[in-house]
């Protein structure tokens, strides 16, 4: 059943979703309504109303239990943020199929949006943790709800995907070695065992037991239901490997000689590493009849009790398992040749001298002085005592030859202009009185300004990015942008401006940043006038 | 650096120096100066095969014709392929230097394929093999006669020398042997007969030779040419070979004979022990077999395959291995038992009849070494008690010294654990070694220090089956599971093949940082082989002490010898065994100095003197009173702390004090610390 729903929902306005399944007569808070589910979220709106009550984008869906054996049949979803929603599905006779139908369409739908949720935010995370300066920027943009969140990624995330894919290949997660001891079974009360079991823990089984993903793929849905399928496994002697197999029928006494085959081919394999080749270990072995230990405990199992045989089905079970959870989780070492093993074996590297190979890492502090380059030194000149004396005489000789050549002299106000003008905050002066702002503000207003000017710098980047307006989308984002700026400029521009006020600073520090919203705000109206003009 | 020891110039491929290696150097010299026999004890990862090499070498060439070669033996193909590079470091050193081709020989033999006589072993100024090319009599005969006396021999990582010794010289004879013998007999018979048809002569030129006697080897022997071999007794060399066995028909018939009696002495329902005169006097009363003929069976057998000119021995091994067996027991009336048991212990419902012959003195296979060589060096981490080692292989060392480590810091932390939290003592004792409470204990030390060790931990067991055992039950009790969550788990298991797998995957976890513990057993083959160095093994854990399985009446028989012969008391002799063989466990992880890893010995025995005693010195010095006897969260607490102080960065203040420059070797002052590093005995 494919329909196209519309729908009315505040965040999201005005987007299509197809709809993947419809189930009604679901209760929801003792409401009767329909349940719905889409291709990013599932949905439910009360009976008789157009109108979802309930959405949660699947991305934010955390779990979904569906607990067995109780007289209500419902469906629990449990959010990343904690909160959960049950559904009651009341349909008598179709209740349990409704259920079913529903759960397992999440079942495929949840891990694709698990993951990409996950890798986006680990994404943006990634990108805050590395950008220092991003990350003020996120503080002072989103944090303080000037921007959301969404606006502050949308431009940079699909920047970055591209630079990022090559290099940001997805890792994968490894599998806890114990994870077959966090199936804790649960007594149910009544002579019977119940585990819990998580897609996680389900995956984890498939990737370190390959012969029991195999099985499952034949057996379920066909033959038995996923239910069956895992009570099989845990009754199993598979499961249970130091049990001795009782009956044939068990499905899973196939797996356990594929593991022992997969185990046998490892084995035949051998290893690469010479040093941990116990086979080739000894270079001659005694021959055979030779030596006083040559009776070593047969390894036959002929002559094994029962108990040595369970026993050592419980280490090769380990070894087993260690090593597929280890292939499960490979990272790929790229593994050294013999040689190169022998030579580190040998080697004393406290016995050399070290000539200068080693490097020391690269420690920046002020990353900016490593960028720009060193400021380059004035050649100053350095007079000796000798010239200073040489001078002054010389000077000295000029006075007393001076001869005024009253002719030229000046008028007395222009002169007394001049000299103003000369004097330290006069006309000519002013490179010489202004000093530079690292002396004369104190570091934290500096490192606050310098924020501000990130801030409002990305904020206006934002809005300048709007012209020229010719979307309706555009048009949104630049009204909407606007407002951005006032609320920042309210919010961030006019505390710091009292702060400095209160400190007795020159208030034109702000002055530039103070300008560049103004011609925003100009642009701004400017093109509202014309807007007006436009539909009037 | 070029060193001055006592007056020889030593070329060192290195621009520093550990004291401990000088020190090692300076006793080294003074034993070939002596032309003596030495045994030291230099803990691993200080540099000992460097130093061997450096000092040796520079010793031939300064006087060729006091030492003309080299033997240098170890026991693994690594080990052997890494004395191998260690001597290319030495030798490009050599020609870096002194600006010269090195004209120096080398030669490693190594694996099965390479074993034939090679005409360069003569020639050879260093000769790199395993110990078997010397000690098994078999290959000794065929690889090694030949070489000089006047060569040094060493024998790394000499630990379990006795033992390769006593291996070499012993016997086991089943059913499937004899049985394998007579098809050999069977075939050597047709042989005979057809060559009898075409080529007569052959038969009638070995009947002359047999008749000389043996005289060239004896000529040979008594001229200092061949190292003498034990399975050649001197009376062969000096007689003919008796009448009886001459004809090679006759001698067929006689193995024939020699075989239908040992046939029926397998036919027993009970154990019997005796010695080789008793057998002697048994075979000669029931089936009239005399002790000369048996004495010349292995000489008057190789004879006949030569004549025959059988290509692939290999295929007469059953045979060969009854005349061995008949030259041995006819010629030592000392030193060997014969133990026919008529079933496994473990498996008394099915016959399995095998006749022990069984060596108990090692030092019959390497008494030809001792009496050849000019100089022989037994060397190890691990030899103590040092004055064990000349008792039992009877030889006289002119030197005896155990070096220790210099430290900068204390690399290691030997802690023995004497009791779980619940004040129940930790023991692998045999009475209480099932205790619910003592494996229970085991295993909640393992789980605390998997949350506690980074990368690899590597714990033995006494013996395979104690570890079966242990983990099942650990297994049941849920304690495995919950190292899962700190580590993965791998166990070694009887098969190489399997345990190879293990390994290199616990290697691979450590590697990649998921960390692994590696439960193993002492005496086995990880513990005698594999090297756990640093993060591949930061703690060793040692459950228990590991005693030899003393029910095996091929053991008592040796007790009661070296009780007998050497004065060495049953029980002073299991303890410097179990102790050697945990020392060898614990010493895996320590691999030098930039190295550090804990050693846990969890058992309350551990703290007593008698066995404290008989550690290498350099784990003893570390082992202070307040490393004894501790609870398992005392335990944890010091490791914690230990391990703590060893992630700090290594500086490298090590220069000065356990690093030395050439011109801080040479202060009168340091000169005289060094004097301490050795320890004589």
């Amino acid at each position: 059943m494919h329909l196209i729903a519309d729908l009315s929902c505040p965040a999201m306005a005005a987007l299509s979703e197809e709809v993947l399944l419809v189930v009604k007569r679901v209760r929801q808070r003792k409401q009767d309504g329909t349940l719905y589910l889409m291709a990013e979220r599932i949905a439910w709106g009360p009976e008789g109303k157009d109108r979802f009550t309930v959405s949660h984008l699947y991305a934010d869906i955390r779990q979904k239990i569906s607990p067995d054996g109780k007289a209500k049949i419902q469906l629990q979803l449990v959010l990343h943020t904690g909160e959960s929603t049950n559904f009651h599905f009341s349909n008598e006779s179709t209740a349990l199929r409704d259920r079913d139908a529903a759960k397992d369409l999440l079942q495929q739908l949840l891990p694709k949006f698990k993951k990409r949720a996950n890798k986006e935010l680990e994404e943006k995370n990634r990108m805050l943790q590395e950008d220092p300066v991003l990350f003020q920027l996120y503080k002072d943009l989103v944090v303080s709800q000037v921007i959301s969140a969404e606006e502050f990624w949308a431009n940079r995330l699909s920047l970055n995907n591209v630079d990022h894919s090559a290099s940001n290949n997805k890792q994968e997660v490894g599998i806890s070695a114990a994870f077959l001891a966090d199936i804790r079974p649960q007594t149910d009360g009544c002579n019977g065992l119940r585990y819990n079991l998580t897609s996680d823990i389900i995956e984890s089984i498939f990737r370190t037991y390959p012969a029991v993903k195999q099985k499952y793929a034949e057996n379920v849905p066909h033959n038995l239901t996923e239910k069956e399928f895992w009570t099989r496994f845990f009754q199993s002697h598979y499961f249970h490997r130091d049990r001795i197999s009782t009956g044939l029928q068990d499905i899973f006494s196939e797996c356990a000689k594929q593991d022992e085959k997969g185990l046998r081919s490892m084995v035949v394999q051998g290893v690469k590493n010479p040093l941990v080749d116990l086979l080739s270990l000894e270079d001659k072995t005694l021959d055979e009849g030779y030596g006083s230990n040559s009776m070593a405990p047969s390894t036959s199992s002929a002559n094994k009790t029962v108990k040595e045989n369970s026993n050592s089905a419980i280490i090769k079970r380990f070894n087993h398992h260690s090593a597929m959870v280890l292939a499960a989780g490979n990272i790929g070492l790229s593994p050294r040749g013999p040689a190169v093993k022998i030579q580190e074996a040998i080697e004393y590297e406290d016995l050399h001298m070290e000539n200068g190979k080693k490097t020391v890492a690269l420690n920046l502090k002020k990353s900016d002085r490593y960028s720009h380059g060193p400021v380059p030194l004035l050649p100053q000149q350095y007079t000796t005592s000798q010239d200073i004396i040489n001078s002054v005489n010389c000077i000295q000789q000029e006075i007393a030859n001076y001869k005024p050549c009253l002719t030229q002299v000046m008028s007395s106000s222009t002169a007394s202009s001049a000299i103003a003008a000369l004097s330290p905050g006069g006309l000519l002066m002013q490179a010489g009185s202004q000093q530079a702002i690292n002396q004369m503000v104190p570091s934290d207003v500096q490192g606050e300004l310098k924020h501000l000017y990130t801030a409002a710098g990305e904020l206006l980047r934002h809005f300048w990015s709007c012209f020229p307006v010719n979307t309706p989308f555009l048009e949104e984002k630049v009204v909407k942008m606007k407002s951005n700026l006032e609320r920042f400029q309210m919010t961030k521009l006019r505390p710091f401006q009292e702060k400095i006020q209160r400190q007795y600073l020159s208030t034109n520090l702000t002055g530039h940043l103070e300008d560049m919203f103004q011609m925003a705000y100009n642009k701004f109206h400017a093109w509202q006038t014309r807007q007006m003009l436009r539909k009037t | 650096m070029k060193l001055n020891i006592e007056g020889l110039l030593v070329y060192f491929p290195y621009d520093y120096i550990y004291p401990e290696q000088y020190s090692y150097m300076l006793e080294l010299k003074r034993t070939l100066d002596a032309k003596g026999h030495g045994v030291l004890e230099m803990p691993s990862g200080t540099g000992k095969t460097i130093s061997l090499l450096s000092l040796i070498v520079a010793y031939q060439r300064a006087y060729p014709l006091e030492v003309t070669k080299l033997i240098y033996c170890s026991r693994t193909v690594p080990e052997i392929e890494k004395v191998v590079e260690e001597l290319r470091k030495l030798m490009e050193y050599y020609s870096k230097e002194a600006g010269e081709k090195n004209n120096f020989l080398a030669l490693a033999l190594s694996s099965r394929k390479n074993l034939c006589v090679h005409p360069e072993i003569v020639h050879a100024n260093i000769i790199v093999y395993s110990y078997h090319y010397l000690l098994d009599p078999k290959i000794a005969d065929l690889v090694s006669k030949e070489l000089a006396k006047k060569s040094v021999v060493v024998f790394d990582e000499a630990h379990n020398i006795d033992n390769v010794c006593i291996d070499s010289m012993s016997v086991n004879i089943t059913r499937r042997t004899l049985d394998r013998s007579q098809a050999n007999v069977e075939t050597l018979q047709s042989t005979i007969l057809k060559i009898k048809e075409t080529d007569a002569a052959k038969l009638k030129e070995e009947y002359r030779r047999l008749v000389e006697g043996l005289k060239e080897a004896n000529v040979a022997r008594e001229t200092d040419i061949y190292m003498s071999n034990p399975v050649l007794p001197d009376e062969v060399l000096q007689e003919a070979v008796p009448g009886s066995i001459r004809t090679a028909e006759h001698f067929v018939g006689f193995m024939k004979r020699f075989l239908e009696y040992l046939k029926a002495r397998l036919r027993i329902h009970h154990v019997v022990q005796e010695s080789a005169p008793q057998f002697l006097k048994d075979i000669s009363e029931k089936v009239c077999i005399d002790r000369k003929p048996l004495r010349f069976c292995a000489e008057r057998l190789r004879s006949l395959l030569r004549t025959l000119e059988i290509a692939d021995i290999a295929d007469f091994s059953a045979i060969t291995l009854i005349s061995n067996f008949a030259t041995l027991v006819s010629t030592y009336s000392k030193g060997f038992t014969i133990i026919i048991e008529p079933f496994e212990d473990r498996t008394p419902t099915i016959a399995n009849p095998v006749l022990h012959f069984s060596c108990m003195d090692p030092s019959i296979a390497i008494k030809p070494v001792f009496e050849r060589f000019q100089s022989v060096i037994i060397t190890s981490g691990t030899l103590s008690p040092l004055d064990i080692y000349p008792r039992i292989l009877d030889f006289h060392p002119v030197t005896t010294a155990s070096f220790t480590m210099t430290l900068a810091r204390t690399c290691l932390c030997p802690l023995v654990v004497g009791r779980g939290n619940d004040q129940v003592a930790m023991t692998s004792k045999f009475e209480t070694r099932e205790d619910f409470a003592v494996i229970r204990n085991y295993g909640n030390l393992l789980l605390e220090m998997s949350a506690i060790v980074p990368d690899g931990i590597v714990a033995f067991f006494t013996s395979y089956i104690y570890m079966e055992n242990i983990v099942a039950s650990w297994y049941e009790q849920g304690i495995l599971e919950n190292v899962q969550r700190n580590k993965l788990i791998f166990i070694e298991t009887p098969d190489a093949a399997e345990t190879s797998m293990a390994l290199e995957k616990y290697q691979e976890a450590c590697e990649n940082g998921r960390g692994a513990i590696l439960l193993s057993v002492a005496r086995g083959k990880v513990s005698e082989g594999i090297d756990f160095v640093h993060h591949f093994g930061r703690a060793v854990i040692m459950f228990g002490v590991p005693y030899v399985y003393t029910q095996s009446r091929i053991l008592k028989a040796r007790l009661e010898y070296l009780r007998d012969q050497f004065q060495i008391r049953e029980n002073d002799f299991l303890t410097f065994d179990a102790m050697r063989h945990a020392a060898q466990c614990v010493g895996r992880a320590i691999r030098g100095k930039t190295d550090y890893g804990l050693m846990i010995f969890a058992d309350k025995r551990y703290a007593r003197a008698d066995k404290r005693g008989k550690l290498p010195r350099w784990i003893q010095e570390h082992l202070t009173d307040g490393s004894l006897n501790l609870t398992i969260d005392e335990t944890v607490q010091l490791s914690k702390h230990f391990l703590r102080q060893m992630a700090q960065p290594f500086k490298q203040d090590q220069l000065g004090l356990s690093l030395l420059t050439l011109e801080q070797l040479q202060s009168e002052e340091m000169l005289q610390k060094i004097a301490q590093i050795a320890h004589q005995v």
